[in-house]
């Protein structure tokens, strides 16, 4: 019976035989940005040579791959693995996991207790454990009243909150009788997700439909969408915003019975600009898109890049013109903090 | 006693079962997934409750993955994740055994 051991990806020729394991088994993408985010690797060896491996970085689980002729059956194999990196993230006290796969392993994941979040021509993505997504949407409390009301919905950053969200949040409100807004949960912004929640918060609270809830890892997220924080090809974009889509149109659409989607309108970022023509193309037929045109102040397009470069560059006027004053409150009286943020490397200029 | 942190026990290898307990405010809620579930299943979650009752556990989200395991080791398995679950690992309660 092999026992499972640790791979030392940073010695050379480890590493080489581990890609050529995985290369074989049409796994190809070893990318920098995916090799180097990962925590842990183990695999399982019969007479010197290996015949299964697994990876993890975070809580998500990628880089399986087994051996089809063996002593042990490929099932066998499998679960061995699987279990072993469970395990391995249960003792970092992580209990939700995810994992990335082709559509046709879905199945295998399945059988171990994972389940399907949404399906891709390329992927498909899974999720293990607790708190997963029932439990996250259970957690939202939608009202039983709701039924045939008009259901808005609205994901954001807000990094931070605008007047250009707060005239898309109003927008939604006036047309329906709720309004979700849901704030991006990664916390990897120049304003922490405790502090864009409170300015979302702040900035609508006179808005009396309006519900802010965070988004939990399902939106927007290092799980579904990394590549809204990182900058990557356009084929990555695709791929990753059908998958936040699908979650959106399989889960959160049908339990909290949204009805539309707010978007504002694009003109800058590449990435929220696919984003957007993806959730059209993926929503459209469950629910009704609006594409709002982005609010301008004095001629200029308000967005939270331009906030971000004033902040950098102390100009307290124009950021007074562009966010509510509860926003404009904070920064003034976390200047130093923020801009202390920058210096130490925090990037402002995506999203 | 009140389940405060998440615990797993066990393997998803063949004859094995692994159990995930979570907090929770609603009573016990099992969830299993079982090739045999629909011979076994009342039997496997019977099994699980009865432990979890030995130990006074009123609320716990319980999630099964069984792999054919025998019930003396779905019993064990259970034991293992509760006493993670409760952080008494290192003292065991033996009238439960």
């Amino acid at each position: 019976m092999p026992e499972i051991e640790s791979l030392d990806l940073n010695k050379q020729s480890v590493k080489i035989k581990w890609q050529n394991f995985l290369k074989k088994r049409g796994i190809s993408n070893f990318a920098d940005n995916e090799i180097t985010n990962i925590d842990t690797t183990i695999g399982l060896f019969e007479a010197n040579s290996l015949i299964a491996t697994g990876s993890i970085a975070g809580n998500v689980i990628k880089y399986v791959a087994v051996e089809n002729e063996t002593n042990e059956s490929k099932g066998a194999l499998f679960n061995k693995i699987v279990s072993a990196l469970v395990s391995c993230l249960a003792n970092q006290g992580i209990f939700h996991i995810f994992v990335f796969t082709k559509p046709e392993y879905s199945k295998t994941f399945e059988h171990v207790g994972f389940s399907l979040l949404a399906t891709s021509e390329k992927g498909v993505i899974l999720e293990k454990g607790m708190p997963d997504i029932n439990s996250y949407l259970m957690a939202i409390n939608a009202s039983s009243k709701l039924e045939n009301k008009k259901i808005a919905s609205i994901v954001m950053n807000a990094n931070p909150f605008t007047k250009g969200h707060r005239f898309l949040v109003e927008q939604a409100a006036l047309e329906n009788d709720l309004v979700y807004v849901f704030v991006v949960e990664q916390d990897v912004s120049l304003f922490t997700t405790n502090e864009r929640v409170k300015l979302v918060k702040q900035g609508v609270s006179d808005l009396t439909n309006v519900k802010v809830v965070l988004g939990g890892p399902y939106m927007v997220s290092f799980v579904t969408f990394p590549a809204y924080f990182i900058n990557s090809p356009i084929d990555i974009i695709d791929y990753q915003t059908t998958l936040d889509a699908q979650i959106f149109k399989n889960w959160v659409v049908p339990q909290l019975k949204i009805t539309s989607r707010y978007l504002g309108c694009e003109p800058f970022s590449k990435t929220t600009k696919r984003y957007n023509e993806i959730l059209q193309q993926q929503l459209s037929d469950v629910i009704s898109i609006k594409i709002i045109e982005r609010k301008m102040i004095d001629a200029q397009i308000i967005s939270a890049t331009k906030i971000r470069l004033a902040i950098k560059e102390t100009d307290l006027l124009l950021i007074k013109e562009l966010v509510p004053l509860t926003t404009f409150k904070f920064i003034k009286n976390n200047l130093n903090i923020l801009q202390e943020r920058i210096q130490k490397g925090q990037k402002i200029n995506g999203n | 006693m009140e389940i405060k942190k998440s615990a797993l026990a066990g393997t998803l290898e063949s004859s094995d079962v692994q159990i995930l307990l979570s907090p929770a405010t609603d009573g016990i809620t099992i969830d299993l997934q079982s090739d045999v579930k629909k011979q076994f299943g009342d039997q496997i979650e019977e099994t699980i409750k009865k432990v979890l009752l030995s130990y006074k556990i009123e609320n716990v989200h319980v999630k099964v993955v069984d792999k054919g395991a025998l019930d003396m080791v779905i019993k064990a398995r259970t034991i293992t994740a509760v006493q993670r679950a409760l952080d008494i690992v290192d003292e065991p309660q033996w009238e439960v055994l």
